[in-house]
């Protein structure tokens, strides 16, 4: 965390209606067919919205996966059922508590991931 | 159980909930501030309230109850509704952050340039709130009823009116300083009973009820597993969270995106920790206490079993913590939600004034207080669960496509919408009907989303596809904004 001491300048928000952010969206980056740099612009953001979702993507699929070898695991190891932490079975206490460690795990590498997207994004557009 | 220790616990949280909320009514001035809290709300405070909005009446009490009554099956709720945060992070927290909008609403408007669009999320954006909202006043019922001995009513009325004016006074400012105490007053009041519990059950004295063996049986275990129930309720669960408004509405507030995906990885660190303790409880009350299943009172299991294994003034003090954290939960969830429900009420309606917000806030407590005195709760995981196969049908798979397939259409959206409301909506409501004398289909009733979510989804894309006018002008412009960092 690039947590810095000062808090940063309140922001005023306004327009709560209406297409105010579309509007300004617009304005934002034009990528008009005219306009051989706004198309490379577009290209650069396409590309952008497609690494990241692939790897939304690709991280839940796994996620998925993951969580389904656990459940396998947790139903078909013999003797689960039959040990016993504290009084509690382990195939319960596994269920109860094994995948809360996977889904720290996992978002955090996509914190990451993400954000390795983005700085190669920025690395492309900011050289112009 | 004395009736003493749930008056102090309930005025308490009360007052400190009243008084944090006013606090915060003197930084709370603009417009801006009401709705967003100016956006300057940093990850950690950000995470504690998502946090202390979040965990309802369905986690605090639910899921120890869920776990009591039918065993290691209710541990999926947990894991779903923590893992709904993972898939919040990963589609729909940093372009959401990044598209400049107030409400889910504002963001259908946005990208779709469509009223009509707006309209309809709306309207499922009120529906979905108050159905939120009624579990939770239910859930107060119980608690007022269980340790005060009062009449259900007066919780369930105690709680709206509690919220309905801090909500009309602070707007969300204060609110997100509420929410960040409620995460943690939550936390501590089932952490601290839960190790007191341990402590003395680990000394042997009382002796459990069941052994092992009955408390746990492989019937009821992990092994066991109905495939079809569990996939579904982890679909409604997982794409559900994406959809709740008072969660999406809290991811306005940050900062920037990159802050909203460090938000969320917190928040799931934060929820981790807290559903270890309800699943104890959850445990400790299928060995200690199983007549609570068979007398139809296993959502109380908190809030009794402290009373039942730790005698004495010690007991005393465990149960007025477990009725401060449940009665905590009920405020803030309920909190949460008419605070997003009253910036749609009032924006849509009243002209988005702040005392337009007022009024917005005060009939978007009123509805769901009516319907919640005059149903029964019948179990409050459970129909929080409905609540979430709905919300996952209806805005979840318009958000993920507004989101990522520039595609869309308001044609698409809005068939999409209301194909996953009627489709899902009949299921839940019809459902307990029809499922008596079918009993086959009775499951994909019961739990709707894993038919449902796809049916939604694929009206949403054919629609589109076949949509002549095509996609909105403005539709690459705003997909460039939600998905470009901001610049440093």
């Amino acid at each position: 965390m690039s947590d810095s001491p000062t808090p940063p300048p309140r922001v005023r928000v306004t327009a709560p209606r209406s297409a105010g952010a579309a509007t300004s969206a617009r304005t934002l980056r034009p990528s008009g067919t005219d306009d051989p740099a706004g198309d490379i612009a577009a290209v650069y953001v396409r590309s952008l919205i497609r690494s990241q979702l692939r790897l939304a993507i690709t991280v839940a699929v796994g996620f998925a996966v993951a969580t389904l070898l656990f459940v396998l695991a947790i139903a078909f190891v013999p003797g689960l059922d039959d040990t016993y932490l504290a009084g509690v079975p382990v195939s319960w206490v596994l269920l109860g508590a094994g995948i809360y460690p996977l889904v720290i795990t996992v978002g955090a590498l996509y914190l990451r991931a993400a954000g390795r997207n983005e700085a190669r994004y920025r690395s492309l557009t900011e050289d112009e | 159980m004395n009736p003493a220790i749930g008056y102090i616990a309930i005025v308490g949280v009360a007052l400190v909930s009243a008084l944090i909320g006013f606090y915060g009514l003197r930084v709370s001035r603009t417009t801006s501030d009401f709705y967003v809290a100016s956006r300057t709300v940093r990850p950690w405070w950000n995470a504690s309230a998502i946090g202390g909005e979040y965990l309802s009446a369905a986690s605090f009490l639910g899921v120890a109850g869920l776990i009591l009554l039918t065993g290691s099956a209710a541990l999926w709720f947990p894991i779903g509704y923590t893992g709904g945060y993972l898939m919040l992070l990963l589609f729909v927290a940093a372009p959401l952050r990044r598209s400049g909008a107030y409400t889910i609403p504002d963001f259908t408007e946005a990208r779709l340039e469509s009223q009509w669009a707006r309209r309809v999320t709306s309207l499922l954006v009120i529906v979905i709130g108050w159905f939120y909202i009624v579990p939770q006043l239910q859930g107060a019922a119980l608690t007022v009823r269980i340790t005060t001995g009062l009449p259900s009513w007066a919780g369930a009325l105690a709680v709206a009116v509690l919220v309905a004016v801090v909500v009309a006074a602070g707007g969300m400012r204060s609110i997100t300083f509420v929410q960040a105490f409620q995460f943690w007053l939550k936390l501590t009041a089932l952490a601290l009973p839960v190790v007191a519990l341990l402590l003395v059950v680990g000394g042997g004295e009382p002796p459990a009820q069941l052994s092992p063996a009955e408390a746990f049986p492989v019937s009821a275990g992990p092994g066991d597993l109905d495939v079809y129930r569990t996939v579904s309720l982890m679909v409604a669960l997982l794409l559900g969270t994406l959809g709740l408004p008072h969660v999406l509405v809290r991811f306005y507030t940050n900062p920037d995106g990159v802050a909203a995906r460090r938000t969320t990885v917190i928040v799931l660190v934060l929820l981790s920790v807290f559903y270890v303790f309800p699943t104890v409880f959850g445990f400790l009350g299928r060995a200690f206490a199983p007549d609570l299943a068979a007398s139809g009172e296993a959502d109380a299991l908190i809030l009794l079993l402290p009373d039942r294994l730790v005698p004495g003034p010690l007991g005393d003090v465990l149960t007025a913590l477990v009725i401060a954290g449940a009665f905590g939960a009920f405020l803030s969830t309920s909190s949460g939600l008419v605070v997003s429900l009253a910036g749609v009420i009032s924006q849509d309606l009243l002209g988005g004034s702040v005392r337009g917000f007022r009024i917005a806030a005060i009939v978007s407590t009123i509805v769901p207080l009516l319907v919640a005195l005059a149903t029964e709760s019948s179990g409050l995981a459970g129909s929080v669960g409905l609540v979430f196969a709905f919300t996952a049908s209806t805005l979840c798979p318009m958000l993920i496509l507004g989101i990522w397939w520039r595609g869309l259409t308001s044609r698409g959206a809005i068939a999409g919408m209301l194909t996953g409301a009627v489709l899902s909506g009949a299921a839940i409501l019809g459902g307990p009907l029809v499922a008596a004398s079918v009993p086959f289909i009775a499951p994909f009733l019961e739990q709707p989303a894993a038919w449902t979510v796809p049916l939604a989804v694929i009206v949403t894309v054919a629609v589109s596809r076949l949509d002549r006018r095509g996609t909105p002008a403005g539709t690459d412009a705003f997909l460039t904004r939600l998905h470009v960092p901001e610049r440093r």
